[in-house]
C-alpha cells in the first residue's frame, strides 16, 4: 500500500470518528483524537477507568502521523503510519469493529418531488470474508445482497450501493413494506448460496493438502511400532503426533461476516 | 476433494437483530465503507506471497533470508531445521516466518526457547524488527497469560514451569541452539518431544557435531518418521560411527527438512578486508619505561621467589605499557602498594619504575591514533583492552574536537544502544573495550583500529565481526598498531603474518583452539612464552611453533567440517 493511500484512509478514519484535525501538512497530519479513537488506538484502559470513575475531564491524546519515516517537524514525536505499522493496523481493526452494521434509507427527495408516499425495496447486504485454510491461508471477499421480499440474490451487491445518497431516518413521503423474508431466513439463503460458490472455487489446494496430510499420517503410522508393542506413553505420543498433523494440514473454509447492512433502495421505476 | 468443511460465522447475527430491534447502534455509510476497505487491506490475497515484508522495520532482509522463509512456509510446511552458518541471520529468518504466520492468522500462540543469555536479545529483535509483541518469560503465571513468550529452555523444562508448558498448544515452537537436542535420552529432547505444537523451527549452526545419530535425533524430533525408524536408518545410512553410506539419498532426505546457507554460497556477498600494520616508534622516555619493566620482569622471573601467577601479571604490565602509560600506571600502583604493605623488597625497583613512568610526557601511540583518525576522516571504531587507555583516548580526541563515545561491557543495555546510536548519527569515533557477548552491529562503520590486541584469537575475530558482517556494504580496513621492539610486535606478527587472522574469516576459531587443547588458555600460554623465553629469538621460535600448530589444527578442523558438510548440502569433498 502506497503512503498516499495510507494517508487518505487514515484521514478519512480520523474524520469519520470525530477526531479534531489540527493540521494537514503534506508530510504529516496532526490530530487530537476523539475519546472513542483514543480508546481504540492507544492501549490505556487504566487511564480511562480512572477518568471515568473520578468524573474527570478526559484528555484524549494528540498524535502526529507521518507516512514516511523522519518527516515530523523537529522535536515532535512522530507516529509513523505505514501499511504494516501496528498503529495503522489498529486503525483498520477499529474501523472494522465500529463500521460493521448499517441501516440506511436511500434519499432522493432532493432530486424527485412528489406528493404520495412511495415504498422502498428492502435489501440485506452481507460482506463476507472467506478464508481458505490448510497449513497456509488465503482470503476472498464476497459481497452479496438479498431482496427481503422476493428472495432475489445479487452478487457484487456492493457496486449497486455506490453513488447514492443516504439517510439514517425514514425520509418524508416514504414507507417500508413488511419483510416477507426474516433476517435469519435471508442469512440462511445467502449462506446456502455461498456454500455453492465455495464448492465451485478452485479447490486443488485442498486436494494437495489432503494428500499431504495422508502422506504425513502414513509416515507416522510407519514410524511407530504396532499397537501391542507400544507402551502407554509411546501410545499417547503417537496420538499427539497424529492430532498435530491433522491440526497442521486439514483443509477447511472459514467464513467471517465483515459487514452487514439493511438498505432501503428506491425502486428503479422512480 | 468431495466436500470441504465450511464454518459459517453467525456470531454477528444477534447483535444485528438487536440493533434492528432497538433502532440503535448503527454505523454511518462512511463508517461502513471504511470497515469494508479495512477488510480489503487486511485480506491475504494468495497462499504464497510474503506479506511480512511490509511489516519489518528498520532493516532490509537479505535475499537468502527471504528465500529461506519462503521455502519453510512453502515446501516445508512450517517444520524445518534452520542450519545457516553463524552470522547469516537465523534469527531474522525465524522472525520472518513467525511474522508471516501471524499476519495470516495461522499463528496466535508461539513459544521461543533460547539459552537464558539470549532471552532479552531475542525479545528485542522480535519487538523492534518485526513488531511482534514478544515478552520475556519471568514469572510462572506468564506461561498462561502471554501468547508470544521468549523463555530459557532450562527454565521451561523444570517444574513447575514444565507442566504449564506441556498443557498448552503452541501454534509455533522455535528452539534456538537446537544442537542441544541431539541426544534422545536427554531431558531437553524428551521435553520438546512432549510439547504440543503445529509448526516448529529448530535453529542450529551445527546440526551434526560428532555422529549421524545427532542428525537423526534432530530430524525425528521435528518430523517423526522422516528418516524412518532408528534400526532402518542405521542399516540404510550408517556405515560407521562417523561414516555415512548412501549419502546421496540421505542428503535428499535431509534437504527436505533442513536449510543451510553458507558464507561460501556465492550469493551471500561479503565485502573485502584490508589490513595495515602501523608501526609505532617509542619516544626515548617511553623506551626507557618499557625496557625498565622488561628488565624488572626478567629479574623477578629469574629470582624465582615469586609465584607464577604474579609473574603473569607482570607480563600484563608489559602489555599495558605498550597500550598507554595510563594503563600501566594502575597496575604499577597496585604493585607499589602491595610492596609497601608486605614490606617486601620490591619497592625500590618499583619506585624506580614509577619514576620512569612519570618521565613519559607525550605518548607516541595516542599521537598516531589522532593522526590516523583525522586522515581517515570517516567513522572509526578503536578497540583497546584497557579502561584507562579508553579514557585517555576519549579525552585526547575530544581535545582535538573529534567527537568520540565510549563503549564497554559494563554499560547497561540502554546505554549501549544509546552510544551506538550516537556513534551512528553524530560521533566520528567509538572507543570500545568490549566486542563479544551479545555485542553490537556496526555495519555503518568501515574502519577498525586495533589500538592494542587481545591475545586470544577468538576475541580478535569478535572485534572484526562487529563491523565486517552481513549487511556491510563497503570494504573494511583494519589498522593494527604494533609498537616496535616490544612483545606487541610479536603478537601482531603471530596473529597477522603467521596465522592470518585479519584477512579472512577463519570461523570455528573456538573449535581450532579446542583441537589444540588450548581453548581458554591461549592467552596464558602466550604469556608463558613471553616470560620463559631468554630473548626475542626464542620468543619468535616458540610463536612460530605455536602458529604452525594452529595451522595444522585449522586444517584438521576444516577437513572435519567438510566431511560433515557433505551430508548437509550438495558440495563434494575435494
Amino acid at each position: 500500500m502506497e503512503p498516499s493511500q495510507v494517508r487518505s484512509l487514515a484521514l478519512r478514519y480520523l474524520e469519520a470518528y470525530g477526531c479534531q484535525i489540527i493540521e494537514t501538512h503534506p508530510d504529516y497530519i496532526e490530530s487530537r483524537l476523539s475519546i472513542q479513537v483514543d480508546k481504540d488506538l492507544i492501549h490505556r484502559p487504566f487511564y480511562w477507568m480512572y477518568v471515568e470513575k473520578m468524573g474527570l475531564e478526559p484528555q484524549p491524546a494528540t498524535l502526529l502521523f507521518t507516512f514516511e519515516p523522519g518527516k515530523a517537524p523537529p522535536g515532535v514525536r512522530e507516529d509513523l503510519l505505514t501499511s504494516g505499522a501496528p498503529r495503522f493496523q489498529q486503525m483498520l481493526l477499529s474501523a472494522r469493529k465500529n463500521g460493521r452494521f448499517v441501516r440506511l434509507y436511500e434519499d432522493n427527495s432532493r432530486r424527485v418531488q412528489r406528493r404520495d408516499s412511495l415504498p422502498y425495496e428492502p435489501w440485506l447486504a452481507l460482506h463476507y470474508q472467506i478464508s481458505f485454510l490448510c497449513d497456509r491461508k488465503k482470503d476472498d471477499l464476497v459481497s452479496l445482497g438479498i431482496h427481503l421480499r422476493t428472495g432475489e440474490i445479487v452478487e457484487n451487491f456492493d457496486q449497486q450501493l455506490q453513488h447514492r445518497e443516504w439517510s439514517h431516518r425514514l425520509p418524508d413521503r416514504r414507507h417500508t413494506l413488511p419483510l416477507l423474508l426474516s433476517i435469519p431466513e435471508a442469512v440462511g439463503e445467502l449462506e446456502y448460496w455461498l456454500q455453492g460458490w465455495i464448492e465451485h472455487q478452485d479447490l486443488t489446494w485442498a486436494d494437495h493438502a489432503m494428500a499431504q496430510l495422508n502422506q504425513e499420517l502414513a509416515q507416522l503410522h510407519a514410524f511407530y511400532p504396532e499397537e501391542w508393542r507400544m507402551s502407554d506413553s509411546l501410545h499417547e505420543e503417537k496420538k499427539q503426533r497424529l492430532r498435530e498433523t491433522v491440526w497442521q494440514y486439514h483443509p477447511r473454509v472459514e467464513v467471517e461476516t465483515v459487514g452487514a447492512g439493511l438498505f432501503y433502495l428506491t425502486s428503479q421505476k422512480e | 476433494m468431495e466436500s470441504i468443511p465450511i464454518r459459517m460465522d453467525r456470531t454477528w447475527l444477534n447483535n444485528f437483530l438487536k440493533n434492528m430491534d432497538q433502532d440503535a447502534g448503527w454505523s454511518t455509510w462512511e463508517g461502513y465503507r471504511l470497515a469494508l476497505e479495512a477488510a480489503d487491506h487486511q485480506r491475504i490475497p494468495d497462499f504464497d506471497t510474503l506479506r511480512c515484508l511490509e511489516y519489518v522495520t528498520g532493516f532490509d532482509p537479505l535475499p537468502h533470508q527471504i528465500e529461506t522463509a519462503q521455502r519453510v512456509l512453502g515446501e516445508m510446511k512450517g517444520r524445518a531445521i534452520l542450519a545457516d552458518e553463524v552470522g547469516l541471520g537465523k534469527t531474522i529468518e525465524a522472525g520472518l516466518i513467525l511474522k508471516e504466520y501471524m499476519v495470516r492468522g495461522l499463528v496466535k500462540s508461539a513459544l521461543i526457547l533460547v539459552p537464558s543469555s539470549l532471552v532479552i536479545q531475542w525479545t528485542r529483535e522480535l519487538n523492534q524488527k518485526f513488531q511482534i509483541p514478544a515478552t520475556p518469560q519471568k514469572k510462572e503465571w506468564m506461561w498462561e497469560q502471554y501468547d508470544i513468550l521468549v523463555a530459557s529452555i532450562d527454565t521451561a523444562k523444570r517444574d513447575p514451569h514444565r507442566s504449564k508448558v506441556l498443557n498448552r498448544h503452541y501454534d509455533l515452537l522455535i528452539v534456538d541452539e537446537a544442537h542441544k537436542l541431539k541426544n534422545r535420552r536427554t531431558k531437553n529432547w524428551q521435553f520438546i518431544n512432549e510439547m504440543k505444537k503445529k509448526y516448529s523451527l529448530l535453529l542450529t549452526a551445527t546440526p551434526i557435531q560428532n555422529d549421524l545419530h545427532e542428525l537423526y535425533n534432530l530430524v525425528t524430533l521435528l518430523k517423526p518418521g522422516q528418516l524412518g525408524q532408528q534400526t532402518s536408518f542405521n542399516t540404510t545410512y550408517v556405515a560407521g560411527k562417523r561414516k555415512p553410506k548412501n549419502e546421496e539419498q540421505l542428503r535428499d532426505e535431509v534437504r527436505r527438512v533442513m536449510i543451510r546457507n553458507k558464507r561460501s554460497d556465492g550469493h551471500i556477498a561479503f565485502t573485502k578486508r584490508h589490513v595495515r600494520t602501523i608501526p609505532i616508534t617509542l619516544s626515548p622516555a617511553e623506551r626507557a619505561l618499557y625496557d625498565g619493566i622488561t628488565q624488572f620482569v626478567r629479574e623477578q622471573y629469574q629470582s624465582a621467589h615469586s609465584q607464577l601467577k604474579s609473574l603473569l601479571s607482570l607480563i600484563t604490565l608489559q602489555r599495558e605499557v605498550c597500550s598507554s602509560r595510563d594503563a600501566a600506571f594502575l597496575t604499577l600502583f597496585k604493585l607499589l602498594k602491595r610492596g609497601t604493605e608486605g614490606k617486601d623488597t620490591l619497592s625500590p625497583e618499583i619506585t624506580q619504575l614509577v619514576e620512569l613512568l612519570r618521565a613519559v610526557e607525550t605518548q607516541s601511540k595516542v599521537e598516531e591514533a589522532l593522526r590516523l583518525v583525522q586522515e581517515i576522516n570517516d567513522k572509526v571504531i578503536i578497540f583497546t583492552e584497557y579502561r584507562a587507555t579508553q579514557d585517555l583516548l576519549i579525552r585526547a580526541l575530544n581535545e582535538r574536537d573529534i567527537y568520540a563515545v565510549p563503549y564497554r561491557g559494563g554499560f547497561a543495555r540502554n546505554k549501549k544502544d544509546w552510544m551506538r546510536e550516537i556513534f551512528q548519527n553524530r560521533a566520528q569515533v567509538m572507543v570500545a573495550t568490549e566486542a563479544g557477548g551479545e555485542g553490537i552491529n556496526l555495519q555503518f562503520c568501515h574502519h577498525i583500529i586495533n589500538y592494542d590486541l587481545p591475545w586470544n584469537p577468538m576475541r580478535v575475530e569478535q572485534r572484526i565481526g562487529r563491523v565486517h558482517r552481513l549487511g556491510q556494504s563497503q570494504d573494511v580496513t583494519i589498522f593494527n598498531f604494533a609498537t616496535e621492539n616490544t612483545i606487541e610486535e610479536h603478537i601482531v606478527w603471530l596473529l597477522h603474518e603467521k596465522i592470518d587472522m585479519f584477512r579472512s574469516v577463519i570461523g570455528e576459531v573456538d573449535t581450532i583452539l579446542e583441537q589444540m587443547g588450548l581453548n581458554e588458555d591461549v592467552e596464558k600460554n602466550l604469556m608463558r612464552i613471553m616470560l620463559e623465553s631468554q630473548d626475542d629469538t626464542e620468543i619468535k621460535e616458540k610463536l612460530n611453533i605455536l602458529g604452525d600448530k594452529f595451522t595444522i589444527a585449522e586444517e584438521e578442523v576444516r577437513s572435519e567440517i567438510e566431511r560433515r558438510e557433505v551430508l548437509m548440502d550438495g558440495t563434494q569433498p575435494s
